[in-house]
């Protein structure tokens, strides 16, 4: 007997790689959303810091805005620099 | 002075009452009547002739007239078979022998009381004279006053006392039978008119009147005997309190006979136009034609007449009303399900009940109707909430204030929400392919009212406000008091059955996610258009997670064009396609538990998939649950082959029969991480086909010959599809308990505290929590639940009604 697959439909659920499971800012998981977007993945996607914290790019962007004069990660206190892949 | 045996012998001429009843009435000579007033009055005993006369004539009356009258009127009927119902189950020739002795009693008796009345005016004329001799005025009139034959109508009412006070009980049927047959009489033309048989065969038909053969057919004969006897009752004034109740009984019974016989079990026109002018030219006139011979007879009471049958056309009206009404009321559960077809039915009881205060008769026999119909274990759900949209949709065109409408169907929400399929049934109704009450009711897309808004417009608006009305009972409207809830639309009605809209939306979400996750088509357009429907409806914040879910779908379909699209991927040495749906997990109902091993060649395609994605996603990976899903695969066995689609587990295990024809269970379920009772279900999918057989327990072996061959290609793609309908979604249970476990934490430390707890303070105290952090409504039941499972898990223990922790 032999079998031949043909074509297979499967059900995948994607995630971030990364080295925790919540944002530590708005405390949602990576997979969801930051708190003012409705759409999580490309919409929401998440950015990380050469210190190797990883936030939402919206949450980091908003902390970071309102950080007067030296930003820090909020994790490390590390001056906060984009690990741009 | 006189010789006073001829006075009196002429006296007796004059008046024969005063020698009996029987005397015999000649025609009186001028002169000797004369003659005998001058005597009387001369001797002053006018008063006392007349006081006899008047006693002789009311023992006359007592003890000959009336006893006569009721002995002809009973002669050869037995009063036992008259007792109680007899009227309606009579025959007619009992009815019609019943009517002849009827108006001959009538005759006999108006030929006595003629006799009588005759005396009157002779009397007052000897009274008179008497009275203009002795002239003492005064007195006479005093007494004469007292004398009850003096009176106007005094013989009639002396009559009528009489009749009165020995009125048999069973008096009334046979009255009822005169005028049935009078009815009868009466009708005939129009019945002739309205019945359908052949005129050869209603030749040999009874005549419908007098039921006697049609060429002896005496009906015009009848007819007149019924009039006459109707003037002599009507002139004894006898109609009225001596066939009164008799006659408003048999007009009764005849109005529920016609409304029975024209308006049951037809709902789509309306009846009430048609009943009153039955009533007023068939009812009506024939009162009239029983009354008709006071009114030309009695000229002085002619402006009477008419009153008193305008009343009792009023009173027949009402009476019509009510009748219909009740009659409408009792088939309202037919008038429901028919809606809206039967619109003129409702608009008729409408109608009556403008006039007739029937709401509490009402609101008891639908209930009582609903629940022996609908409320019961043998009703499918969908059937019942079919029920329930018809009933918002007729009783509410009832009754617009939703008073009605909310006593109703209270215990049918109350059944609803024991039965724990309905949510899923309701959201199955709302997004259903095909006209459903529900999807239609979707599509109107009304949205809900904002309460807000009503509630400024009922304070704007206060000029019109208006009262609840009469007879709400108050248990009922505890529940939601306000008239907002009550006008409310249909599918916020049916939502409304649990109080709650989330409960509505998790499982709109749960049926959702399996849809897409058993099509896996990649095609939501249906599912978005819906989508939008509902969210118009219930807001854009409940239905957020279904939202990711359908752009989960149409992402995964760019995703996999674009994988499939790339060079890399699309290498020679690629075994087969790969589609996935990729979904985001947070937004997702949770997944059950199962898992499954695929084979390494397999899997590498996987990987090979997953690397694709993390090239085209940076940063992002993919965590396969390899259980669901669709495999296209074709068998090739000896020189057949098949195509078909399985689900994954189904096709990794004959995969594996591709290399050894023999598997032992356990050694097939280490390989796939499939428990074995899981996987023996499987493999009977196989079985069923004809490919695998069990040869001994345990062992699973592949069949190659030849001679299966016909069984094998008997089988349809279509049972392949059937095996698959086990839903991939956790059971909305677990996902409860899953919830549930955010508050183990508490349990845990409410118990090391307080050492041990019955199940109702911990969840008073759980509520307490669940309410600071607004977390999850849960229910004792699910705690109780819960809590079992941790008993189960030797977490706690339980003994004696309360729980402490296992040490």
């Amino acid at each position: 007997m032999k079998v031949t697959i043909k074509s297979w439909t499967g059900v995948a659920s994607w995630r971030w790689i990364a080295n925790d499971e919540n944002c530590g800012i708005c405390r949602m998981s990576f997979e969801s959303t930051c708190p003012e977007c409705a759409l999580p993945g490309d919409d929401c996607p998440l950015v990380w810091g050469v210190c190797s914290h990883c936030f939402h790019m919206h949450c980091i962007v908003k902390w970071l805005n309102l950080q007067p004069l030296n930003k820090q990660c909020p994790m490390c206190r590390q001056s906060w620099k984009f690990n741009i892949h | 002075m006189c010789d006073f045996d001829a006075l009196w012998s002429d006296a007796l001429k004059i008046f024969p009452v005063l020698g009996g009843i029987n005397a015999p009435d000649e025609p009186i000579d001028e002169a000797v009547y004369e003659n005998v007033c001058r005597h009387i009055s001369n001797l002053g005993s006018a008063d006392a002739l007349t006081a006899i006369i008047d006693l002789e004539v009311q023992s006359a009356i007592r003890n000959t007239i009336v006893p006569s009258f009721w002995k002809q009127l009973y002669a050869g009927v037995d009063p036992s078979e008259l007792q109680g119902d007899a009227l309606a189950d009579q025959s007619v020739s009992d009815k019609n022998k019943l009517f002849a002795q009827f108006i001959e009693a009538i005759n006999e008796l108006h030929v006595g009381y003629r006799s009588l009345e005759r005396i009157k005016p002779r009397l007052i004329l000897l009274n008179e004279k008497a009275n203009a001799n002795s002239a003492k005025p005064v007195s006479s009139s005093t007494s004469s006053s007292s004398i009850k034959l003096m009176q106007q109508d005094g013989i009639k009412t002396c009559v009528r006392d009489a009749m009165l006070a020995q009125l048999p009980p069973t008096f009334s049927t046979i009255v009822g039978a005169f005028y049935w047959v009078h009815y009868r009489l009466f009708t005939k033309d129009t019945q002739l008119a309205s019945t359908t048989i052949d005129s050869d065969v209603f030749d040999e038909l009874p005549c419908t009147g007098c039921n006697f053969d049609l060429e002896q057919c005496c009906c015009q004969k009848l007819t007149e005997m019924v009039n006459k006897t109707n003037m002599k009752l009507f002139e004894m004034n006898l109609t009225d309190r001596l066939a009164g109740s008799a006659l408003t009984a048999l007009i009764k019974d005849k109005i529920k006979e016609h409304i029975n016989d024209t308006c049951l079990g037809i709902f789509d026109r309306s009846h009430l136009k048609q009943l009153e002018t039955w009533l007023n030219d068939v009812i009506i006139v024939w009162l009239t034609n029983i009354f008709k011979g006071w009114i030309e007879k009695d000229t002085h009471d002619s402006i009477k007449a008419p009153a008193s049958l305008q009343s009792f056309k009023v009173k027949l009206t009402y009476f019509m009303y009510e009748t219909f009404a009740q009659n409408v009321i009792s088939q309202f559960f037919s008038i429901i399900i028919d809606y809206p077809d039967s619109t003129p039915a409702i608009d008729d009881l409408k109608i009556c009940m403008e006039k007739i205060d029937m709401r509490a008769y009402l609101t008891e026999t639908l209930r009582s109707s609903l629940e022996a119909r609908i409320l019961h274990p043998g009703v499918n759900t969908m059937d019942i909430l079919t029920g329930y949209v018809a009933a918002i949709k007729a009783i509410r065109h009832l009754d617009n204030t939703g008073v009605i409408l909310e006593m109703v169907t209270a215990p049918i929400k109350e059944y609803l929400r024991k039965r724990n399929d309905t949510v899923r049934r309701v959201v199955t109704g709302l997004t259903e392919e095909g006209p459903t009450d529900l999807s239609e009711e979707l599509a109107k897309g009304e949205s809900i009212k904002d309460g807000k808004d009503n509630g400024t417009d009922e304070f704007s608006n206060w000029e019109n406000w208006e009262p609840d009305p009469f007879g709400i009972d108050p248990n009922v409207m505890r529940y939601n008091s306000s008239k907002i809830m009550r006008s409310a639309d249909i599918i916020s009605m049916v939502v409304d059955i649990y109080g709650s809209k989330e409960l509505f939306m998790v499982e709109y979400r749960n049926l959702m996610a399996d849809r897409l996750i058993s099509q896996l088509d990649f095609n939501s357009e249906k599912e978005i258009r819906n989508l939008e429907l509902l969210k118009i409806r219930f807001g854009e914040s409940l239905l957020h997670s279904c939202e990711v879910m359908l752009k989960d779908v149409t992402d995964s379909k760019r995703i996999n064009a674009h994988i499939h699209g790339d060079g890399n991927c699309n290498a020679n040495d690629q075994l087969f396609d790969i589609s996935s749906l990729i979904i985001s997990a947070q937004f997702w109902p949770s997944f059950n538990k199962e898992s499954l091993q695929l084979p390494e060649e397999i899997e590498n395609e996987f990987k090979k998939y997953t690397k694709a994605y993390e090239a085209y996603k940076g940063n992002r990976t993919l965590n396969w649950r390899t259980v669901t899903g669709r495999v296209n695969i074709v068998i090739e066995v000896g020189n057949r082959t098949m195509e078909m689609t399985v689900p994954p587990t189904q096709a990794v295990i004959i995969y594996h029969f591709q290399n050894k024809n023999e598997w032992s269970l356990d050694e097939l379920s280490t390989l796939t991480k499939v428990p074995a009772t899981a996987l023996r279900r499987r493999i009977s999918f196989w079985q069923n086909h004809g490919l695998i057989t069990e040869t001994s327990p345990g062992i699973f072996t592949l069949i190659e010959k030849e001679t299966e061959k016909s069984q094998f290609e008997e089988m349809s793609i279509t049972e392949a599809d059937e095996e698959d309908l086990e839903s991939a979604m956790a059971s909305a249970s677990d996902q409860r308990e899953e919830e549930l476990q955010v508050f183990w934490s508490y349990i845990v430390g409410m118990l090391t505290n307080l050492d041990s707890m019955p199940i109702d303070r911990i969840h008073q105290m759980l509520r307490l929590f669940a309410s600071h952090s607004g977390g999850v409504e849960f229910t004792q039941d699910e705690l109780k639940h819960f809590l079992q499972r941790k008993v189960r898990e030797h977490k706690l223990l339980f003994s004696g009604g309360v729980y402490q922790l296992a040490k």
